[in-house]
């Protein structure tokens, strides 16, 4: 008898302790974003506007990597590696088709000349979102303006035309926005397949559909959430997800970085008058000579 | 009688120019909205032609005649006959009419000229050290380039040619796209796919004299019904007709009524020029998006430019004409 009330008692010991584990491991684990600001306050959409920057290695890789050397070491020694970081994509690893997969390999096997970006070329959608660069929102009803430090490049997201479709393919694609709740939305199509998703290979093709999702969690925090499609690269629908901060110093604001004069040196020093280094890109304009 | 017949047609006539503040589209938070795609595509010329002489403003019969004019000249070059032979002149023509897009209309200011100050709608003298630094230039952009640098800023895709800061009207791409909110406005230039970000109000703090950007920092705030945007220290390459990194730009943006935009701008820069210039401008709002122009993405012309210079050199080849035929 006394077993059985021992064994009763301690069957509901564990159950309350298995229960208790149970919702904090929920909480710690749980992946849902937290209630937007909106829907708490119920005072319609939030307003977004405000300079904001990611706080993560998403730019150099969006699945997990540990530290590593780059081509610069030898220059800039402990300041030139790439530092650490977990993945940002949902599960883990982008899905790839196995064709695709070998094309993010050779992409990352010689990733300092392919990289778009490392020409200054426009990083395009993802990827300007969690470049190590601040951007700012201009927010209106009829448009939301995005200005990113990086190159001062920048995207137009309309309010006001749904349904529409791009006119034509460019850089950063065409951008339609919603409010659903007290989340942006935005579908991003039309983008031309130059981009890249990070700077390990990490690509789409022409076909390529991004849906974000900004969510403002509390004044100085949104929570972005892209799910990315591409039929002709991946095997299902994925998504990354991260924080993005707002910078909050009194005097915070978007500079210049112009990156076309540091983009030159990779695109034309073969061509400079007395190069004589190793041959740097597309070297075959130097053999004609 | 006569002074009050005077002062009615006086007010009659001002009635019929100044927009009455009805007309002026306002924002949530009661200041003028300036927000929209504008248009700034003209044929008034930057400088008053010597045939205007001291004339400033022009009548509606001398407007349609100045227009027949400018489009009967880009008909003429555009059907002259190729002889088969060419010269520096035709390499120059680059743009046909196909691409050129100026516009076919005078500002609707109805002058002579963009510039206004000097009264004589003519650029000022420039001193002596802003001809040497021209010249420094000229010289530098005349020969075959030693690495992209040796060539202007709108060759390397790093400013639009029409851009400036100040926004001028050049030969295609005159449209930028203005984003107002209460805290801040956002200008973006097609040309060259570029922005700036103008706070409306405290800036915070002047940026230090050695930190310098390429179209300057800018900093606005409200005149009454004019938004005023002064900027400073721009880059010593920046050079907007030749002006140094000391330049001090006031815009000034006065929304006139739904569809037009009076942008004034003047530009100070007494060690490059003997005298401040002002121009002014009426933009027109416009339905047509503003476009990514990805310039240096597809800059195909830098290296085929460094790749010809440095066949020339190899061939032992001297060549001083390369000073872009715009410039000359």
């Amino acid at each position: 008898m006394k077993t059985q009330k021992w064994l009763i008692r301690f069957g509901l010991v564990s159950s309350v302790t298995i229960l208790f584990y149970a919702c904090s491991q929920e909480d710690i684990t749980d992946n849902a974003p937290p209630e937007p600001l909106s829907q708490l306050n119920e005072s319609g959409p939030p307003d977004l506007s405000g300079i904001w920057q990611a706080v993560n290695t998403a730019s150099w890789n969006l699945e997990g990597h540990t530290a590593s050397k780059m081509p610069v070491t030898t220059i800039l020694g402990a300041l030139g590696g790439i530092p650490a970081g977990l993945s940002v994509v949902e599960g883990g690893a982008i899905p790839y088709l196995p064709d695709a997969l070998a094309q993010r390999e050779a992409n990352r096997s010689d990733w300092t000349n392919l990289d778009p970006v490392a020409k200054c070329y426009i990083p395009g959608v993802p990827r300007s979102t969690y470049m190590p660069w601040p951007f700012q929102i201009l927010q209106t009803d009829t448009e939301i303006f995005v200005a990113y430090e990086f190159g001062s490049n920048s995207r137009t997201i309309f309010m006001d035309r749904p349904g529409t479709e791009a006119p034509l393919p460019s850089w950063m694609g065409y951008s339609l926005g919603r409010w659903e709740g007290g989340s942006l939305v935005v579908n991003v199509t039309k983008q031309v397949p130059d981009t890249w998703l990070d700077a390990s290979g990490n690509y789409h093709g022409p076909n390529l559909v991004v849906e974000e999702r900004y969510t403002l969690i509390n004044e100085n925090h949104i929570q972005y959430e892209a799910t990315i499609d591409d039929p002709d690269v991946y095997s299902r629908p994925w998504k990354i997800t991260m924080p993005l901060y707002r910078r909050i110093e009194n005097n915070a604001r978007l500079l210049e970085y112009k990156c076309v004069e540091f983009g030159e040196d990779l695109l034309y020093d073969h061509l400079r008058k007395d190069y004589d280094g190793p041959k740097a890109l597309d070297g075959s304009l130097r053999e004609e000579l | 009688m006569k002074r009050i017949v005077s002062l009615l047609l006086s007010l009659f006539f001002a009635c019929l120019i100044l927009p009455s503040q009805g007309d002026v589209p306002m924002t949530k938070w009661g200041k003028p909205s300036l927000q929209g795609n504008w248009d700034f595509r003209t044929v008034t010329p930057f400088q008053r032609p010597a045939s205007f002489a001291d004339k400033e403003f022009l009548t509606e019969e001398e407007i349609e005649e100045f227009e027949a004019a400018v489009i009967a000249g880009r008909e003429a070059r555009a059907s002259a006959d190729f002889d088969g032979e060419y010269d520096q002149q035709d390499l120059d023509v680059g743009y046909n009419q196909f691409y050129l897009d100026q516009g076919t209309t005078m500002t609707t200011t109805r002058r002579t000229s963009q510039l206004i100050y000097p009264e004589n709608g003519r650029m000022p003298g420039m001193t002596e050290r802003g001809r040497e630094t021209a010249a420094y230039f000229r010289a530098l952009q005349s020969r075959s380039p030693e690495g992209p640098e040796d060539r202007n800023l709108y060759d390397r895709c790093i400013l639009g040619f029409n851009a400036g800061p100040p926004m001028r009207s050049g030969a295609y791409n005159n449209i930028m796209k203005l984003v107002q909110t209460e805290g801040h406005v956002a200008i973006m230039v097609e040309m060259v796919n570029d922005h700036r970000i103008i706070p409306t109000e405290d800036g915070g703090s002047d940026l230090p004299g050695d930190m310098r950007l390429w179209k300057g920092d800018s900093r606005g705030h409200w005149d009454g019904d004019t938004f005023v945007v002064n900027t400073k220290n721009f880059t010593h390459l920046s050079r907007f007709s030749g002006t140094g990194q000391d330049m001090v730009l006031t815009e000034r943006f006065t929304r006139l009524d739904e569809n037009r935009l009076e942008y004034m701008w003047t530009v100070e820069d007494l060690e490059m020029f003997e005298d401040k210039f002002t121009a002014v401008v009426e933009m027109q709002l416009t339905e047509d998006d503003v476009y990514e122009y990805a310039c240096h993405e597809a800059n195909y012309a830098m290296p085929l430019m460094l790749s010809g210079a440095r066949k020339q050199e190899a061939s032992g080849e001297e060549d001083d004409t390369w000073l872009p035929s715009w410039s000359r």
